[in-house]
């Protein structure tokens, strides 16, 4: 579960799940919804992800600069996010996905990046709640 | 926050403000424009970028402030050359973001007949980069040249002239640019986007000349009323975004062994003579020579355009092309002595005396033709703004209107618009910025720089 938060140059996710791997996989759709149209793509072609940093802060906006690296340099969009390992050094897992065809699907906004401005991840009553700014 | 106001059109944030601030900072503004920037959490950023380490002078925020990450968007801060510090996050994701005008041989009657035609020519022929590659096919060894070299590259296969060069800010080459401070994935994300205009708020406008304040200037860069010139605003690219990323990650670890600690981490920053530092700034230097030789090469495509619907004979020379987002070491007075400094311009261009400056309107508004002042030189290390400034977040701005709406509307009043996505057109709506005319009104007061002519749009290129 994801929504947009307000910010005059660039758009914030804030990311909700039972469990952090679920809020990373929220913030990772909320990504995509920024970038395309999500729904007409199917899970057809699997990239995996790595996602290393000194800490978790670092860990998750690498991992969202996957996402957009695999969209900038294969055209691919992803549906599907798992998760294989959360250690203290890296994420690690697999997302699955389609290539972007302008003619047959929406193209929304480019996003340069995931920033660490006003980033937060922490545990809430009923789960856990990441919040990202990116730049568009 | 409480600002001290020095006159109309500045205003101080002294370092009391805040703890950890080590001078005061800088807001040019009138009082309508303060009123606008103070909504945004701006101010803040401004009095944050006062904190960075070296820091000499003053923070300085430009008329259209808004708010960044990290850094605002408008914010310039000139660190020691010697003892400072670099920081990614203080030239932003789109390195040397930036714009390129072109003048013509032609008048706005002879292209108004041909114009939708020639709005769908540039259309087809500069990709937006979003699912349609750079037609150029380059092979890593090209890379590399354009990374060292910038827009030579380009002239040397043909596609500009020296003539470009010489009327480009550093003849579109910053020295030291060095291909294996690139990362393998910034080099993969850049070079197939190579020639491509990008999305967001970068575009390609035709404009004519609207009017003229200074007619000396005007006529030395051979303008005149209702002459066609050609706007074209884009930058790095993947290849910049992908840059800032690696070293803004690999600089938030390295800040802390160097004992360094600032409010906000994507202002992450390492000492200049640093390895660290001496490698972003290699980096930095190569995807500032992508990006003038991506403008390079747009020119190019737009010049095939226009020769295949208006002749052989139409020129399009290059009027001056500036960065607006770069980090440069430079000479500047501080404190009445000689001093080289490293001046971040995060959404500010360089405004040298006698040099063009160009400030884009919001989509379907005037743009500016300015010339820098001598004011420039002696408060803003050289420097002025880069554009009107965001007032509306972007979903502020869709909500209530379509695309269609904002085409009918801007077609009512002669200008075409042609956009590859419907955000394109909602995000980037006129009245999503601030007004072109106040913010002008302030570097000009400021004696920052000085208006040469008003620029109005007639076709617009989204990506």
């Amino acid at each position: 579960m994801f929504e947009f938060l307000e910010h005059t140059s660039d758009v914030g996710i804030r990311a909700r799940g039972r469990t952090r791997e679920e809020a990373l996989v929220a913030a990772s759709q909320g990504l995509v919804s920024i970038l395309v149209n999500p729904s007409p793509f199917r899970p057809v072609e699997e990239r995996y992800f790595k996602a290393p940093g000194t800490d978790e802060t670092a860990q998750i906006i690498n991992w969202l600069n996957e996402v957009l690296f695999f969209f900038d340099t294969d055209g691919l969009v992803f549906v599907e996010f798992e998760i294989d390992s959360w250690t203290s050094g890296e994420i690690t897992g697999r997302a699955r996905g389609e290539r972007f065809d302008i003619d047959r699907h929406e193209f929304r906004t480019a996003v340069k990046a995931a920033t660490y401005h006003q980033f937060e991840s922490h545990p809430t009553s009923d789960g856990w709640e990441i919040r990202v700014f990116v730049d568009v | 926050m409480q600002l001290e106001k020095i006159d109309d059109y500045r205003w101080l944030i002294p370092r009391t403000y805040k703890a950890g601030m080590l001078t005061d900072a800088v807001v040019y503004a009138t009082e309508p424009l303060l009123e606008a920037i103070r909504r945004d959490q701006s101010l803040e950023q401004a009095a944050n970028v006062a904190m960075l380490p070296g820091i000499v002078g003053r923070a300085l925020a430009m008329p259209d402030i808004h708010q960044g990450y990290g850094f605002p968007i408008g914010g310039v801060a000139a660190v020691d050359g010697q003892d400072g510090v670099v920081s990614p996050g203080g030239v932003g994701f789109d390195i040397n973001c930036g714009v390129r005008l072109l003048n013509s041989n032609l008048t706005l009657k002879e292209v108004k007949v041909k114009l939708r035609d020639l709005v769908h020519q540039l259309f087809r022929d500069v990709p937006s980069g979003t699912g349609q590659s750079s037609r150029l096919n380059i092979s890593d060894n090209d890379l590399d040249q354009v990374l060292q070299k910038g827009p030579q590259w380009a002239v040397e296969h043909g596609m500009g002239s020296e003539a470009d060069l010489d009327r480009t800010e550093e003849r579109g080459c910053i020295a030291g640019a060095d291909p294996d401070a690139v990362s393998a994935r910034a080099k993969q994300r850049g070079k197939p986007q190579l020639g491509t205009l990008g999305s967001g708020n970068h575009f390609l406008e035709v404009q004519y000349v609207d009017e003229i304040f200074d007619e000396k200037t005007a006529s030395e860069h051979n303008l005149v009323k209702d002459r066609i010139v050609v706007l074209i605003h884009t930058g790095s690219r993947g290849l910049g975004h992908q840059i800032c990323t690696d070293y803004v990650g690999q600089l938030d670890v390295a800040m802390r062994r160097y004992g360094l600690d600032l409010p906000d981490r994507q202002l992450a920053c390492a000492p200049i003579h640093s390895p660290e530092g001496q490698r972003y700034l290699h980096a930095m230097a190569g995807a500032a020579n992508f990006a003038w030789t991506n403008r390079q090469l747009i020119s190019h495509s737009v010049r095939g355009a226009f020769q295949r619907l208006f002749g052989e004979a139409v020129h399009l020379p290059v009027i001056y092309d500036v960065a607006h987002n770069i980090a440069k070491i430079e000479t500047h007075l501080v404190d009445g002595k000689k001093k080289r400094v490293l001046v971040h311009r995060k959404g500010a261009t360089r405004a040298f005396p006698k040099q063009p400056v160009f400030i884009p309107g919001s989509m379907g508004t005037a743009s500016y033709f300015l010339l820098g002042q001598e004011g420039a030189l002696y408060e803003t290390f050289g420097t002025a703004c880069h554009g009107a400034g965001r007032v509306l977040s972007r979903s502020a701005a869709k909500k209530g209107v379509t695309a269609k709406e904002i085409q009918k509307e801007l077609e009512s009043r002669g200008i075409i618009v042609q956009s590859l996505t419907r955000e394109g057109l909602t995000e980037e709506k006129p009245d999503a910025y601030k007004d072109i005319e106040a913010v002008v009104d302030v570097v000009q007061g400021a004696g920052l720089a000085s208006r040469v002519a008003r620029l109005r749009p007639i076709g617009v290129i989204k990506g």
